[in-house]
């Protein structure tokens, strides 16, 4: 079962890094006229159209996160705490804060990207704190995962 | 409901992230006051109020879930606030809180967490 859950956990943070990518790239390097490349393909979506995609896979992605956790601890550290591997340890540290603090601010950013127009460096900031959130907890996801998995 | 949101949301985030980072740098077994609200001991699938240490019998114990709880509730402390205080003077500032508060609070958890990373790393030597 623990595994079915990693599994799940890692597909859909593919979904999650896709959809956040894509809204990134629309708030910072945006499609010009003319730009037909794939990169400028890539670029030329409407942001605010990710919006909730983006928060209904974060919320998903956190509770499966937070279900994986306490095997984590009691099966995955312990081994790393006795050999010693403590940067790996930390990455999942970082990871956990992360992903805490951006879910508290998942509520205003769901509502300054549907409602709240106006608030254009607000939004800027809160997808840019997203992009890195996510891709940190993508990566060091994958470098714990693959230290000590959970079999 | 846009006048309430355009603080509360705001709010709950900074409040949430103003207590999350020195709860997470702050908590040990001998800290004196509880910054989680519970503690889980998966080894042993028991949930306990407050801070508890772990031990032989209980096994590890996880204060994330009584983290994020504890800085819940200081998020909507911090939204109702939020909402008490006039909203034509406020609003600019809790939109810029929504993300400054985060980056600080993720700055001020890179220095703690830099004792995973660098050896002898002491997060203290800031004052902290």
């Amino acid at each position: 079962m623990i595994t079915v859950l990693l599994i799940l956990h890692g597909i859909l943070a593919v979904f999650l890094l896709g959809a956040i990518t894509h809204q990134t790239l629309g708030v910072f390097w945006p499609r010009h006229p003319g730009q037909t490349d794939f990169i400028a393909n890539a670029r030329g979506i409407r942001p605010h159209i990710y919006a909730q995609a983006i928060v209904i896979l974060y919320v998903v992605e956190f509770t499966l996160g937070s279900l994986l956790y306490p095997s984590y601890r009691v099966i995955s550290r312990p081994p790393l705490e006795e050999l010693r591997i403590l940067y790996i340890i930390g990455l999942f540290e970082v990871k956990e804060n992360f992903a805490a603090i951006v879910l508290a601010m998942l509520p205003a950013y769901w509502y300054f990207w549907k409602k709240y127009p106006e608030a254009r460096t607000a939004r800027a900031w809160m997808t840019a704190i997203l992009f890195a959130t996510v891709w940190y907890n993508f990566v060091a996801g994958h470098l714990v995962n693959n230290a000590r998995g959970l079999l | 409901m846009d006048k309430i949101a355009t603080r509360a949301f705001p709010a709950f985030a900074a409040g949430f992230a103003a207590f999350y980072a020195p709860a997470y740098c702050f908590t040990g077994a001998n800290s004196t006051f509880t910054w989680p609200l519970f503690t889980y001991f998966p080894a042993a699938d028991e949930w306990y109020w407050g801070l508890v240490a772990g031990n032989d019998t209980l096994g590890p114990p996880m204060w994330w879930y009584g983290w994020i709880a504890s800085a819940a509730i200081v998020g909507l402390i911090a939204a109702v606030i939020a909402l008490l205080l006039p909203a034509r003077a406020t609003e600019k500032f809790w939109t810029t809180a929504l993300w400054a508060v985060p980056i600080a609070a993720f700055l001020f958890l890179a220095n703690w967490e830099l004792v995973w990373f660098i050896q002898g790393w002491n997060p203290r030597w800031f004052g902290f």
